[in-house]
């Protein structure tokens, strides 16, 4: 396939489609409708289902259903969707259901507005619905990564049976860049789920539940899950930049910050500041060990989000005071300029190196 | 070479277009906004008395109104809501267009319209569309093959005609606008104003002129159609050389 020009959301719902993923339900709302818009569009085409649900929550538990028939489903939404969707979403992760949600992130809380956000970190990274639950979350910076991302989504979904998010900010779903999809995968070559129910004829029976009343059995499953969390650690994801040789202050920054890092690294470089980054492509698992030894090279540690400081904790804990950690963020919709983060930059080497 | 001048030889997009009405409409990110904004300084440069209407009302991001502080530095009058419905993705069409319209009759005076995608964008603008005398307005449909549903002829033809009812006014010209942004090559271009080319004799529509990035103008020798050079203003953000919210991403 020759390369298109696509908005994130559109590359989303194609590199679904690509993945072998038959099924969307959800629900639209800014500045995401482009995926059920381009779902809508594309599923009959290639003999798949849309279905445009009365609710967020509703979607998530359509997903419910399609996950434990054994079907690759997904949903996606922006941040007011994606609280109803909790409910949803917490019974599939304690019912270990394979299934991918993309948020594309505006500004809270509340109902907030429309323009670009980060402020769905803790809730996508911290569990987001109720109990003992974590999603596998994946953050693109540009919008081929976004696709290339969806696919493995997929995969990592069905592996560890558990929902994982593709956490994007309102610029990566809208922006528009090349994309080129290499591989397709057809739904009748994906390896088959021994434990859907799909009908028990000559077979034992398969359960799908989230109902636990013995609290023995119950605990039992909360450990198991957890033990799965862990075994995910193996899944990090982060790119480093401009790291080599150390730097003055390492930018921590996922997503369309981590694009605003890089045109400040080049700027900072004209005034003989070294700026590297840290990028974060796994929010969970937290790619923790790897931006501890990335900051052993620098002299500070500057974290950048379109929040008011959520990731910025994940970074103090894993940096323990090894180095002076500041903070910067816009919020509301608001975005930095590149010169906004090297003025940050020079600032934390002025009190601190 | 200046923001004014072609390679010898060449014809530009300006003198083809004489109407004072150009409206703008085309599948959604055809590039409608890049090349009314790119018109809108071109024909204000041109010392026209330039007006460039907004009305998409379908999607919030990298609209034209976000160029507001460039406009009104170059003395183009923007007609787009105001307040927090600036930002807003609601179906507001501010009083002012119909003015803006109705006032394309002194000779100098230029009107661009940035409809917005589709026939849904083009209902906004098809709403109006009495005010318009079409011997006085050009209603050019961008094509852009490698956006998806645009690179088959079928589904181009099918779009237009919904455009043109949505718009309830004709299709008068063809604006050939495949691309790939930092991608785009001399052959991309070519391809785009081929298959522009079929879509105009299956429809009888003429290619109006070919947008290009004002780098890759040298690189079209043997062109046979008039090009408007392409500076690009709607960037993505860490293209934008200060700080800004999304609202503003022109450099301001």
């Amino acid at each position: 396939m020759a390369k298109k020009l696509m908005k994130g959301c559109e590359a989303i719902g194609e590199a679904a489609i690509h993945a072998g993923c038959r099924l969307f339900f959800g629900y639209p709302i800014t500045p995401q409708n482009e995926i059920p818009e381009y779902m809508s569009a594309r599923l009959p085409q290639v003999g798949g289902t849309f279905v445009q649900a009365e609710s967020e929550v509703a979607a998530s538990n359509m997903l419910y259903g399609a996950a434990g028939a054994g079907c690759r489903v997904f949903t996606s939404s922006s941040s007011p969707g994606i609280s109803l969707m909790q409910e949803g979403l917490s019974y599939i992760a304690a019912a270990e259901l394979p299934v991918v949600v993309v948020n594309i992130m505006r500004g809270g809380p509340g109902l907030g507005g429309i323009l670009p956000s980060q402020s769905d970190y803790f809730q996508a990274t911290k569990g987001g619905g109720h109990g003992d639950y974590r999603l596998l979350v994946l953050a693109p910076s540009t919008v081929q990564e976004a696709a290339d991302l969806v696919i493995d989504a997929f995969d990592l979904a069905d592996e560890y049976r558990n929902p994982v998010m593709i956490l994007g900010d309102g610029l990566i779903g809208q922006m528009m860049e090349p994309v080129e999809f290499k591989k397709e995968i057809k739904p009748e070559d994906l390896p088959e789920k021994p434990w859907a129910t799909t009908g028990r004829a000559g077979r034992q029976q398969n359960i799908i539940n989230s109902l636990y009343l013995d609290p023995e059995q119950l605990e039992a499953h909360n450990w198991d899950l957890h033990r799965k969390y862990q075994r995910m650690a193996k899944e990090v994801r982060y790119e480093a930049f401009n790291t080599d040789g150390g730097c003055d202050v390492l930018i921590v920054a996922y997503g369309t910050v981590a694009r605003i890092t890089k045109t400040a690294i080049d700027m900072a470089r004209e005034k003989g500041l070294k700026i590297g980054l840290f990028r974060p492509i796994t929010l969970y698992p937290y790619p923790t060990e790897a931006l501890v030894q990335t900051a052993e090279g620098a002299k500070s540690v500057l974290v950048s989000e379109l929040s008011t400081g959520q990731m910025v904790e994940d970074v103090r804990a894993a940096i323990a005071g090894r180095r002076p950690v500041g903070f910067y963020g816009r919020v509301g919709g608001m975005v930095m300029g590149p010169d906004e983060l090297v003025e940050q930059a020079e600032k934390l080497v002025a009190v601190h190196v | 070479m200046d923001a004014m001048t072609m390679p010898t030889g060449r014809r530009d997009a300006y003198e083809v277009l004489t109407a004072p009405i150009v409206v703008l409409v085309g599948h959604f990110g055809s590039g409608k906004s890049e090349i009314a904004l790119n018109l809108a300084f071109g024909m204000r440069e041109r010392g026209r008395d330039v007006s460039l209407v907004d009305l998409d009302v379908v999607k919030p991001y990298f609209r034209c109104r976000l160029a507001r502080e460039e406009l009104r530095s170059k003395g183009i009058q923007l007609v787009a809501p105001e307040g927090d419905r600036f930002y807003a993705d609601l179906p507001i069409i501010v009083p002012q267009v119909r003015g803006a319209l109705s006032r394309a009759d002194n000779e100098n005076a230029r009107v661009i319209v940035d409809a917005g995608g589709e026939d849904q964008g083009a209902r906004a603008f098809g709403a109006m569309s009495d005010l318009v005398d079409p011997a006085r307005a050009e209603l050019l449909f961008v094509v852009n093959t490698r956006r998806p549903f645009a690179g088959d002829q079928a589904g181009l033809t099918s779009m237009l005609r919904d455009v043109e009812a949505a718009a309830r006014a004709k299709v008068t010209g063809l604006v050939a606008n495949t691309h790939l942004m930092e991608e785009t090559t001399p052959e991309i271009v070519r391809s785009g104003l081929a298959a522009a080319r079929e879509l105009s004799g299956a429809t009888g529509i003429p290619v109006r002129f070919c947008a290009v990035l004002r780098r890759l103008l040298d690189s079209l020798g043997g062109v046979d159609c008039p090009l408007l050079p392409i500076d690009r203003h709607v960037l993505p953000p860490e293209k934008r050389s200060r700080r800004g919210p999304i609202g503003r991403p022109m450099g301001i």
